[in-house]
């Protein structure tokens, strides 16, 4: 859906329009987390409760780990053309192409993890003899080599903590720039314009980028600890909810209003009422962060 | 080396039991949430002011950035008050970590410099924004690379550490160490 307003505006030449379609293949990225992580765990209770499959199934996780790097580098450029719509009203030449390049392919390993999901339960459409796609191998390699690399051991630990350190760093980026842009729309720190505080949003993004990013590669190095965790599943819904949030009080007409205040001015209820929303959730997903290991196997499926 | 029998003492109190084994949702992970969240104010402010001396946001008066201070210290309080708990929790995990001692070493310094910033730019009320920046850099940077350098020797003592426990003897410091290791 998102794709093809993209390509009715990309045609029409309506900025409107893009930046809509943007805004639908941001989102459309931040959904695209829980439904990885929540379509992996369902995948191996699947494979674990009818014995069989494992090699349709590994095709389908493969095939989904593809269409999910599509769909992030997707949201991402399309993040950085919202953002350039907004400083310089048009993004730059390259920017759209790029995220209509991402978002085809994205489309077409979608449609493929979607073909080969439904064989897993419909053995009537299976093939006889199941043929890895190029894709899905493709999938399954980065997913196996990169678990290998975020296991790797040593003295001190090996890479997990390291990705750790950068989860913290990160959060702590994410949470010190969105949080005193957060605290001034909701009146306090008062004496600041808000204008020069929206410099900090590409920090808090990058922050938020850092910590999907190594989130990622702790879920791919040890799936079986999340896929069992009911507070896991409830972080990635968290993170959702605070994402789309964030890019609800950037993109809204409130927040517009919001930028040109000056010292001593108060924003509009709408835009507190997002920024407080915003607080709230990035602090719950922290909070079912730092409580992941006490939940470990709360879901126990047999 | 011989380990001091006060952090035996230290974990055989009911306190540090308690948050040590408690099944309840208020214990060990409640504290090391609070010291997260405690951790987002104390660094997440002084990261803030450091970032706008260093340049970013260069539109952004820098005056009104005094009230982080306030922040700052409500921080600093409940990173002392759960980081206590944590440490009267496992005090020998703790104490014979040497990064422990970098850590708190980092804060320190970290801390004496965003006292110092304060005094140096915000009590001088003849500089304008262009002057703090000037005065203020070299401490901004020192604070910053301090504040990393705490937070990494801090993730860092989950892994370093040699007993998790006091240790009675040999094979049980042993057993500890597979168990940990399994619970990984």
């Amino acid at each position: 859906m998102g794709l093809s307003l993209f390509l009715i505006a990309l045609t029409a030449r309506k900025d409107y329009l893009k930046k809509v379609s943007l805004v639908i293949f941001s989102i459309v990225a931040l959904f695209a987390i829980p439904a990885y992580t929540s379509g992996h765990a369902a995948a191996s209770l699947i494979a674990a409760e009818t014995e069989a499959f494992p090699e349709i199934v590994e095709t389908h996780q493969g095939a989904a780990l593809m269409a999910f790097l599509f769909m992030q580098a997707t949201g991402a450029f399309a993040w950085l053309g919202l953002w350039q719509f907004r400083r310089d009203s048009r993004p730059a030449k390259w920017i759209l192409p790029a995220v209509l390049f991402f978002s085809v392919v994205a489309a077409a390993t979608l449609a493929l993890t979607g073909n080969t999901g439904g064989e897993i339960r419909h053995l009537e459409i299976r093939p006889e003899q199941e043929t890895l796609s190029f894709v899905a191998a493709a999938g399954t390699a980065i997913f196996a080599s990169t678990q290998r690399i975020v296991l790797l051991p040593s003295r001190w630990g090996g890479t997990w903590p390291i990705l750790e350190t950068l989860h913290f760093l990160g959060l702590t980026l994410l949470f010190a720039t969105l949080g005193l842009l957060d605290l001034r729309i909701l009146g306090f720190f008062k004496q600041l314009p808000l204008r020069p505080l929206v410099r900090f949003v590409p920090w808090a993004i990058a922050g938020f980028a850092c910590n999907l990013i190594t989130g990622m590669l702790f879920f791919i190095g040890m799936p079986a600890f999340y896929n069992y965790n009911i507070d896991f599943h409830l972080k990635m819904f968290g993170v959702v909810l605070a994402g789309a949030n964030i890019l609800l009080l950037f993109c809204t007409d409130a927040f517009r209003e919001c930028e040109q205040l000056g010292p001593n001015e108060d924003a509009p209820i709408s835009a507190k009422f997002l920024a407080a929303t915003s607080m709230i959730l990035v602090f719950a997903v922290l909070v079912l962060g730092r409580y992941m290991p006490f939940f470990e196997e709360s879901l126990t499926p047999f | 080396m011989a380990i001091p029998l006060c952090l035996r003492t230290i974990e055989e109190t009911s306190l540090s039991m308690w948050i040590r084994d408690t099944p309840s949702l208020f214990g060990y992970w409640f504290i090391l949430t609070i010291h997260a969240i405690g951790m987002t104010m104390l660094v997440g402010a002084s990261a803030v002011l450091d970032l706008r001396l260093l340049g970013v946001a260069p539109d952004l008066p820098i005056t009104p950035l005094k009230k982080l201070y306030p922040m700052m210290w409500t921080g600093f309080w409940v990173q002392v008050i759960s980081g206590l708990l944590l440490i009267i929790a496992f005090p020998t995990k703790a104490f014979t970590n040497p990064l422990f001692y970098a850590k708190l070493g980092l804060i320190a310094f970290a801390m004496v410099m965003m006292a110092r910033l304060k005094k140096r730019i915000f009590d001088d009320s003849s500089l304008n924004d262009e002057g703090m920046m000037i005065k203020g850099r070299t401490l901004a940077m020192w604070s910053f690379v301090c504040w990393i350098g705490a937070m990494v020797a801090g993730r860092f003592l989950a892994y370093t550490f040699t007993y998790l426990v006091y240790p009675d003897d040999a094979s049980a410091k042993l057993g500890q160490f597979l168990d940990f290791i399994s619970r990984l």
